[in-house]
């Protein structure tokens, strides 16, 4: 069996979400089948500058093979046709504009996996987003596979990916949440799907001590690990934790890791070290008591995972139905909605040890059942006999002709995305708590306050 | 092919996570929803709006201030489609009209007056619009005005509030501090008083300090401790300073010299029988501060009966605190500066006097009382003792002769207080019937 996968950017450097999740399943799928990466030469997610050499080279085992950015991104032009498909009623040519803007636009990509998609049995094609899945999808018909890694943001209000949510030949999703807004917007309930997400090398045996002895930290710390950005909700977690901090009896800490592109508030509780490698930051993880993650928008959130295989809690921003519903189905993490209730909860796995521990168990639990790699290349592995075994592949919707692309008559994405339900998927998750542990920590917690 | 395998242990997050709103909910009190929040905001609304609520007539002189609304005449004018052709005179108004065609052939004057009616139009509608925009703002700065107005009397009338509450709040506090040194000064003499119920000896004219300081370290040589009223404590404190030459020897031809121990000690119980209240009245009204008989009794029922007390504004009781301070006053302004029956009064006087200062209303008087006593006690300090006992119907109250190893050694210092130290520091003599029973 020979796999295509089709991403944007690609190499051992590069960290984003979508590409290190793209080449964490590659690197697996490599054991079981003929792996390709299709790529482009870009190196950044803002410019796309072809930074990379065009060609082929292995990476980690496994072929790459990358291709020439037509342009880079216009920040200005992204800017003035991103105000214009999500905020404005706008046309079909407009999102396409929107689309090209946006980039890779990677024509000789597009055109590669045109005339050699017959040579793979499926190209699995990463981030719904980008100008390479909507016109590479197309050009691999009935072998297409879309990992979409959507969040609920306003591009999944545009009308162009709808069809190409409907036409290819299967779905592997991170969420049930991502899965139930894409067949919410695009009907393709009938297209084959399951929820997947992806592992993470955690290593065995992380060496908390040494982290501590290394970056002189002591006492307990809560930990955030990722890009500090605003669009991570990192300004909000700065204010809460300050806010936190006001209370005398709290002892808790905040460590930050990675690259900062926010002033990191003078604080004597809040510590920043930088980018760290992964063993430093999986020593880091190992030696928090609790990771936090403030993020809005998240398909996925691979720290929240990893913190959760290190048998650590995990406290999310619950206005992410991702984190939100992962928290709930796995038991393994509190979410807050409110300055109010992240205090309350950050208290609350302060002041009893218990709770994170046993929320701790039940993320590595969670972790082992549902994102080990031995479930994740199984799933993988599943689907692609599934479809084997299954119908040929469907005809995707033509391209809107001339007149169709100049026709302002679709809404505003954000207005399409206010319309789309919002809240985690838990139809499924049947989580059913125990009343002792409830009571003991009304009781516990209660006790401690008033006292 | 399941999706995913849910496992949840020992912990529920949900019910954690409604636990935790619950607790927020219980710190922060009613928690509204947005529409009881809308409800509730609509009711305040009408509540200010209502005609009724406007307290005052300033409304009706706003009113009056602003004339009523009458919208200004804006020119404009009227442009039909023969208004160009139009004139007074007929034969030029016939000869417009039929040249008309003419001129529309050298031009097309129908923009024009299409344009110049549209004009026209647009300046009446724009006249109107004014018009209702301004009555409309009118309509609403009256409104604003009773918002604005009710909102200045709620605000006035909570001020108001605010401050009573304050003023309520120190007069129930310094009532409370007052009670509480009242009792605390009560508890101390009901302790000392249950001490000789329990001795079967009589009561022993003491040095009032002497007792007081028993409750602390015991004296060398006292066997048992007397306990007399409160108000005997003054009275003999009063009697000691009065004469403390004779405090030390037993004087001559006085009640006890050279009696039996049996006429002794019924003349003690006769006088402890009298000892209601009517000695240590006569004992202050020989001092100077002339009550009635029956004063110190009084005072020494305020005592018992704290709840009596109804705090700084209450006439009466400020008038009781004024006659304790001026009597502690008295007790210590009778006395020489280091004389130890003074410091009994002092006592007793912190115990008082402090709780009527925080109100300005009661503690200005009674500094001024217990000055004026101070000084008139000043002037009475050297009343013989005999008058006092005279006054009071009953043998003066002599201080018995020390008690010691070397009495002798000590009764001329002890004879004089000013200089000597008190019976009551330790080191001075005691009573020696006292320590004889």
């Amino acid at each position: 069996m020979k796999i295509a996968v089709v991403v944007q950017r690609y190499g051992p450097s590069i960290n984003g979400g979508a590409e290190l999740h793209a080449r964490y399943i590659a690197e697996r799928l490599a054991r079981h089948c003929q792996v390709e990466v299709l790529t482009t030469c870009a190196n950044d997610y803002v410019t796309w500058r072809n930074e990379l050499s065009p060609g082929v080279e292995p990476v980690n085992g496994v072929q790459v093979r990358r291709f020439k950015v037509n342009h880079e991104r216009d920040p200005l032009l992204f800017g003035k046709r991103s105000e214009r498909v999500f905020a404005q009623r706008h046309s079909i040519g407009d999102e396409l504009d929107w689309l090209d803007a946006e980039g890779p636009t990677s024509r000789a990509l597009v055109d590669y996996i045109a005339k050699h998609a017959a040579e793979f049995d499926y190209c699995l094609f990463f981030s719904y987003r980008y100008y390479h899945a909507y016109y590479g999808a197309r050009a691999a018909g009935g072998r297409a596979i879309l990992v979409p890694t959507a969040e609920r943001d306003a591009t999944i209000g545009l009308s162009i990916f709808q069809p190409l949510f409907r036409s290819v030949r299967a779905l592997m999703y991170n969420s049930p949440e991502e899965r139930a807004m894409i067949q919410t917007i695009s009907g393709n309930q009938d297209v084959p799907g399951i929820v997947v997400g992806v592992g993470s090398d955690v290593p065995n045996n992380p060496q908390a001590f040494r982290f501590r002895q290394k970056y002189n930290i002591r006492g307990p710390f809560a930990i955030y690990v990722g890009r500090i950005d605003q669009n991570k909700g990192c300004t909000e977690l700065f204010e809460f934790f300050q806010g936190y901090q006001k209370d005398p009896t709290t002892r808790l800490s905040l460590v930050l890791i990675g690259n900062s592109l926010l002033p990191i508030p003078h604080h004597p509780r809040i510590r920043h070290l930088g980018f760290l490698n992964d063993t430093d930051k999986f020593d880091a993880m190992a030696a928090a008591e609790l990771l936090v993650m403030p993020s809005y928008y998240e398909s996925l959130s691979m720290v929240a995972l990893e913190a959760w295989a290190l048998g650590k809690a995990v406290l999310a921003n619950g206005k992410c139905d991702v984190l939100k519903g992962q928290c709930v189905r796995s038991n393994a993490g509190l979410y807050y909605d409110g300055y109010e209730e992240f205090v309350g909860a950050l208290e609350a796995m302060e002041h009893n040890r218990w709770l994170t521990g046993s929320l701790g168990r039940n993320g590595r639990q969670f972790f082992r059942d549902n994102y080990d790699w031995p479930v994740i290349e199984r799933k993988y592995l599943e689907m692609f006999e599934r479809l084997k075994a299954g119908s040929p592949a469907r005809t995707g919707d033509p391209l809107p002709g001339w007149f169709d692309r100049r026709r302002q008559d679709l809404p505003a994405a954000e207005d399409v995305l206010a319309r789309l339900p919002a809240g985690p998927a838990l139809g499924q998750a049947g989580s059913a708590g125990s009343t002792a542990a409830k009571s003991a920590l009304l009781t516990e917690s209660g006790g401690r306050r008033r006292a | 092919m399941a999706d995913f395998n849910l496992r949840s242990d020992s912990v529920n997050v949900e019910q954690i996570m409604e636990q935790i709103r619950t607790r927020i909910r219980e710190k922060r009190g009613v928690d509204y929803t947005e529409q009881q929040i809308h409800e509730l905001a609509a009711v305040k609304l009408e509540k200010f709006l209502d005609p009724k609520g406007v307290r005052s007539d300033l409304l009706d002189q706003f009113r009056k201030a602003q004339p009523a609304y009458e919208p200004p005449e804006l020119p404009n004018f009227a442009f039909e489609e023969s208004t160009l052709f139009e004139s007074h005179r007929a034969p030029i108004r016939w000869m417009r009209k039929l040249l008309a065609p003419l001129l529309k052939l050298l031009f097309n004057p129908n923009p024009l007056i299409q344009a110049l009616n549209i004009q026209s139009r647009l300046n009446a509608m724009n006249a109107e619009r004014e018009a209702r925009r301004e009555a409309a703002r009118r309509g609403l700065d009256q409104l604003y005005y009773e918002l604005i107005h009710n909102l200045v009397l709620e605000a006035t009338r909570t001020g108001i509030e605010v401050k009573n509450l304050k003023m309520r709040l120190e007069s129930v506090s310094s009532r409370l501090e007052f009670n509480e040194r009242r009792s605390r000064a009560l508890e101390g003499a009901v302790v000392y008083k249950s001490a000789p119920e329990e001795s079967p000896a009589p009561p022993q004219p003491q040095p009032p300090v002497q007792q007081y300081q028993q409750r602390t370290p015991p004296p060398p040589r006292q066997s048992q401790p007397s306990a007399p009223a409160p108000s005997a404590l003054l009275v003999s404190a009063a009697v000691q300073t009065a004469a403390p030459a004779d405090a030390t020897t037993p004087v001559a031809g006085a009640p006890g010299a050279g009696e039996g121990p049996g006429q002794r000690s019924r003349r003690r119980r006769r006088r402890r029988g009298r000892r209601g209240g009517g000695a240590a009245a006569a004992v202050i009204g020989a001092a100077g501060a002339a009550p009635p008989a029956g004063q110190e009794n009084t005072a020494s029922a305020d005592l018992a009966q704290p709840d009596d007390f109804d705090g700084p504004e209450d006439g009466d009781d400020s008038a009781e605190a004024q006659d304790i301070a001026a009597q502690g006053t008295k007790s210590a302004a009778s006395s020489p500066a280091e004389d130890t029956p003074a410091h009994v009064s002092h006592d007793l006087m912190e115990s008082y006097a402090p709780a009527v200062d925080p109100v300005e209303t009661i503690a200005a008087p009674v500094a001024e009382q217990a000055e004026q006593a101070r000084e008139v006690d000043h002037q009475h300090a050297a009343v013989p003792i005999a008058e006092a006992a005279e006054a009071a119907n009953q043998p003066a109250v002599v201080q018995p002769p020390p008690i010691s190893a070397a009495p002798s050694d000590h009764a001329a210092t002890d004879a004089t207080p000013a200089t000597g130290e008190h019976p009551a520091t330790g080191s001075g003599p005691a009573d020696p019937d006292t320590n004889r029973q």
